[in-house]
């Protein structure tokens, strides 16, 4: 019965070519991009510290701080946060990072006149969370809380998000449709699977050659969905490489799910619509 | 091989077939016969499980098919061959696809169910349309078809609807003894009609259905 349902479900692909073109395209456009997507979430993902890498925060310090008065302080708040590791800024880098740190500084460093304050660093996973320091005497100013690293996985997060969504959408859709096209040929065929079932056929004999019809554009959609992701990724290789960051390539992991999911997915729609339509189904 | 306990089947609160019972031993030859809308036909469909009685028993090869479950009834069918009224063949398949396919799916491996099919399209006088489509063929050779099919695996228990419907006297008349031949080898066999000249042609059981309920069950003529 296997080559029943082989020979079967390639008749049915043969008069159903365009759909089974565009059934493949669907799957695999939306397979495609959730591929690279993972791939540019997996490579931003150290490039990015989306995860592990701390943040440096600056803290500008009232200038008039005693030495002792500063060092006391600094070592309770090292103690009320141990997550935080706190550094003061040497004062041989204390112009450097001042006008890295506070740019509005510049034009009081450049006339000389006034003493430097002094600066801490504090190196944090959560640079928010150093903005409770704002309210306390001894601080003068906090710098910029949100390092290039957090934007950077920051936009790394939306992105994925973003190509989550779409993929999940664009997929769903074609779930959809492969479940409404097999609904459509079951009906059209309804004549022969009624008359399969009056002479013994079994369900599975009956649901062979639509569930062959439903896999072949799966595979169609995998090979695409893995040459497209193949292809983007290695022009993101390319853009990468130019802008002087590390290569991007794509997970053999990643490949296999895509070749997986896009075989999957439409035979779950398969099974799930001819299953409901055997439940439906008299026999006239 | 069939019985039926007290069977009643009702459509739309119109009574089709009325506490009806019977008994069909293994190897009997049975006609059904009566009027139009008597139940013959719905009586057959129950007995391949396509109709579900509304209230009764049906019993076929010793087992109650009214209560069983969908994935039990191919093993059920495989034992019935059934010629419909409307020959149910598959369009997109020849005719000798058409009987190779039924053994195909009763297990026959593919050189066996193809000698089995050209024998039984021999013996029914089609060996010459077997690359022909269903739609290519006349109603007589579709009907030949239909009979082929329910006869190529040699069932236990043969059900025919009207198969002498779109044959002309000798071909009935060819079928009739091909049905005997069958019935003398071990299957039971019952045919419904409504054409008496059949009815006479054999000397057989016959029953008679009228408005639900079987109003004669004896040889024929009466």
């Amino acid at each position: 019965m296997i080559r029943h349902a082989i020979a079967e479900g390639l008749v049915v692909l043969r008069e159903r070519a365009a759909v089974s073109v565009i059934l493949a395209l669907v799957l695999g456009v939306p397979i495609s991009l959730a591929g690279v997507g993972l791939t540019l979430h997996q490579w931003l993902g150290p490039v990015a510290g989306l995860s592990g890498q701390k943040s440096s925060v600056a803290v500008l310090l009232h200038p008039q701080m005693e030495g002792s008065e500063r060092r006391r302080w600094i070592a309770e708040l090292a103690s009320d946060h141990p997550d935080w590791v706190v550094s003061e800024v040497s004062s041989s880098d204390l112009a450097e990072r001042l006008q890295r740190w506070f740019p509005y500084l510049k034009d009081l460093m450049d006339s000389g006149d006034a003493t430097l304050p002094p600066l801490l660093e504090i190196l944090t996973d959560n640079p928010e969370s150093v903005t409770e320091l704002e309210d306390r005497a001894e601080v003068l100013a906090i710098g910029p809380r949100s390092s290039i690293q957090q934007t950077l996985g920051q936009v790394a997060r939306r992105l994925a998000l973003i190509v989550g969504v779409v993929s999940f959408v664009l997929l769903a859709g074609a779930v959809l449709l492969a479940a409404v096209w097999v609904h459509l040929e079951l009906y059209r065929h309804a004549d022969e699977v009624t008359i399969m079932r009056l002479v013994g056929a079994t369900e599975g004999t009956i649901r062979g050659p639509f569930l062959v019809a439903v896999a072949i554009p799966g595979v169609v959609a995998g090979i695409l969905s893995v040459v497209g992701s193949l292809a983007t990724v290695s022009g993101l290789s390319k853009l990468s490489s130019a802008l002087g960051l590390s290569a991007m390539s794509i997970p053999p992991s990643i490949l296999v799910l895509q070749l997986a999911t896009s075989v999957f997915l439409p035979l779950l729609a398969a099974v799930i619509t001819l299953a409901r339509h055997a439940a439906d189904a008299t026999e006239n | 091989m069939i019985r039926l306990r007290s069977v009643s089947k009702e459509y739309e609160r119109r009574t089709i077939l009325d506490a009806l019972d019977l008994q069909v031993d293994a190897g009997e030859f049975v006609f059904l016969t009566g009027p139009s809308g008597a139940g013959k036909t719905t009586l057959l469909r129950m007995l391949y499980a396509a109709e579900h009685p509304t209230e009764g028993e049906v019993w076929v090869a010793g087992r109650r098919i009214d209560e069983m479950v969908r994935a039990q009834l191919p093993l059920l069918r495989r034992k019935i061959g059934v010629i419909f009224q409307d020959f149910k063949l598959l369009r997109r398949k020849t005719v000798l696809e058409n009987i190779t396919f039924v053994l195909r799916i009763h297990g026959i491996a593919p050189r066996e169910a193809h000698r089995r099919a050209m024998k039984v399209l021999r013996r029914l006088g089609l060996q010459h349309r077997q690359a022909a489509f269903p739609d290519a063929l006349s109603g007589g050779e579709q009907q030949r078809v239909a009979i082929a099919r329910a006869l190529a695996y040699q069932p236990r228990l043969i059900l025919a609807d009207e198969p002498t419907g779109n044959l002309d006297a000798d071909l009935a008349s060819e079928l009739l003894s091909l049905l005997c031949d069958i019935n003398y080898q071990g299957a039971t066999v019952l045919v419904a009609t409504h054409d008496h000249a059949i009815l006479e042609s054999i000397p057989a059981r016959t029953l008679v259905l009228h408005q639900g309920q079987i109003h004669y069950d004896g040889m024929w003529p009466p």
